[in-house]
């Protein structure tokens, strides 16, 4: 843990614009955003890295969900089970997402380090 | 947490009669202490209280996708300290628990698991799917400081598993489809929140989370949200009239076309008349107020910032509203902005801006949505310091009590 902590920061203090954060907005998120990666063979495997994908079990039972709900949509369409089939894909979307955001936060070590040793050299944060 | 601690070795009779439902245990302590002075035994050592905190519960109401997540993590942000999930058995808890603050989730307290749901065919949205005394007894416990033993709910298998320990926080969040369905459960909350998201916009932002998703057609977003709206418009939005501080999410007016949603129009409908809450104004309370800041001195991008305040009625009540259309885009628009609104609640000069920052990464900093989150948790944190030092003005006969058992100032 150490080591790795320690071989974090090494990358971390050769690029010392990164250590100290900017006051400064990001630009706006656009929408469309998130659907590069469905743009382009090349493209995909650089921001495939960038973008947290969802962990396959659950991505597995979002596709599953849907072929259920469209089966018994099939039928009669204003039916409940039509509704708690559609609502089950909806929950478990929201489950996926939260999956990726849950990666996304513990994808870097140097923040997870960072989280619970704030005061250490490498996680010290400048605004001015 | 408050401990009024009474040694059994002491009896004392009284005349009066000490339930525990309402009087906080340091008035009761008072009480018997009276009885004894007239006595004058020697001093009651046995009785040891400390600072007097109890449990300000505060409900948010949203459709699941609608932003939930990011309000509360911003709100715990502002009250000190990072919310997570508590360090414990289940890794698929949805509680999250911070220094001052914990998160429940109602989903919870559903009464039917995901099989369940599927045979008597109703969704997560029905009442009939959730447990609502269940709820009560609960929330009332916390509110009273009593640690419970709460049901958890697995997104991911759709199960429910078993329940985990829930100690009572300073402030407590209830985040989920129905914290204003139950009048009981109502009646527990000291402050409300609604986030009322237009369809157009709702359906943008699902398209955003889930189109990323192999699998996920526009058909199948289309189908889900059109399968749910008629629960939603029965059970989730007339919830909306109940509650305190409403956060409307539309799509801008400042670009032509129709029902853009790549830029938004936020309103923040803040009920009057609501205890230890004071409305956020721009300029002059109680006047109406249209105000573009992009001219001679901001310079502002395309499509610029529009802001609305004006009194209203909401659902036949008084309310003031608040109203941004636009993006911010650089830093000083935001601090431009905070430094002409009144009454924001802030502790010092540019807070708001320091939390937007804090939080740049968060969808919708850069909008009204982060903004009035970040207003909406500065009031709490108002609300919750007001409703703590009402309680602690009896914090005199706390001094008489101490006086009277000639125990050392705390």
């Amino acid at each position: 843990m150490l080591m790795a902590a320690t071989a974090a920061s090494s990358v971390r203090l050769s690029t010392p614009g990164a250590v100290y954060t900017k006051a400064q907005l990001p630009r706006p998120q656009r929408p469309h955003a998130r659907l590069l990666p469905l743009l382009g063979g090349r493209r995909r495997a650089v921001l495939a890295a960038s973008a947290p994908s969802t962990p396959p079990d659950i991505s597995d039972k979002v596709s599953e969900s849907i072929k259920k709900a469209e089966d018994a949509c099939s039928g009669d369409a204003v039916s409940g089970e039509c509704a708690a089939a559609w609502d089950e894909v909806e929950e478990l979307s929201a489950a996926a997402s939260h999956a990726r955001d849950k990666l996304k936060a513990n994808s870097d070590p140097l923040e997870n380090y960072c989280k619970d040793n704030p005061e250490t050299d490498e996680c010290r944060t400048y605004d001015n | 947490m408050m401990v009024c601690s009474l040694y059994p070795a002491l009896r004392v009779t009284t005349p009066w009669s000490c339930s525990e439902s309402h009087l906080g245990s340091c008035r009761k302590q008072l009480m018997f202490c009276v009885s004894r002075r007239k006595a004058r035994r020697r001093a009651w050592t046995g009785v040891s209280c400390s600072a007097e905190t109890r449990t300000v519960v505060i409900g948010l109401a949203a459709d699941s996708g609608c932003g939930k997540s990011t309000f509360m993590r911003r709100l715990t942000s502002v009250l000190g300290g990072v919310a997570e999930p508590p360090r414990g058995c289940n890794a698929y808890s949805n509680t999250l628990v911070g220094d001052a603050t914990t998160v429940i989730c109602l989903d919870d307290y559903h009464a039917l698991d995901r099989e369940g749901r599927k045979e008597k065919g109703v969704t997560a949205l029905d009442p009939k799917a959730n447990n609502f005394d269940l709820m009560y007894e609960q929330v009332r416990a916390l509110k009273s400081g009593v640690a419970v033993e709460k049901p958890v709910y697995n997104h991911v298998t759709g199960c429910l598993d078993p329940p985990e320990l829930i100690r009572p926080p300073n402030i407590l969040f209830i985040e989920g489809l129905h914290p204003l369905f139950d009048p009981r459960i109502r009646s527990l909350l000291d402050f409300s929140i609604y986030l009322d998201i237009s369809n157009e916009v709702k359906f943008a932002w699902k398209i955003q989370r889930d189109m990323a998703e192999r699998g996920e057609s526009l058909e199948s977003i289309k189908a889900s949200i059109k399968a749910r709206k008629s629960d939603f418009d029965m059970y989730i939005d007339p919830q909306k009239q109940y509650a305190d501080a409403i956060i409307e999410v539309l799509p801008t007016r400042l670009i032509p076309e129709k029902s853009a949603t790549e830029v938004l129009r936020v309103r923040l409908v803040m009920r009057e008349g609501v205890k230890h809450f004071t409305p956020v104004y721009l300029f002059d309370e109680g006047s109406t107020i249209s105000w573009t800041p992009c001219g001679g001195k901001l310079s502002c991008s395309y499509p610029g910032i529009r802001f609305f305040y004006g009194p209203d009625t909401y659902f036949s009540d008084e309310a003031s509203v608040l109203e941004m259309d636009g993006q911010f885009d650089r830093l000083d628009e935001l601090i431009y902005v905070e430094s002409h609104l009144s009454n924001l609640s802030t502790k010092y000069y540019g807070e708001v801006t320091q939390q937007m920052l804090k939080h740049a990464d968060f969808p919708g900093s850069n909008d009204g949505t982060g903004l009035f989150q970040t207003i909406i948790g500065l009031k709490i944190r108002q609300l919750y310091e007001q409703i703590i030092a009402g309680e602690s003005s009896h914090g005199w006969k706390r001094e008489q009590l101490r006086r009277c058992l000639r125990l050392s100032p705390v």
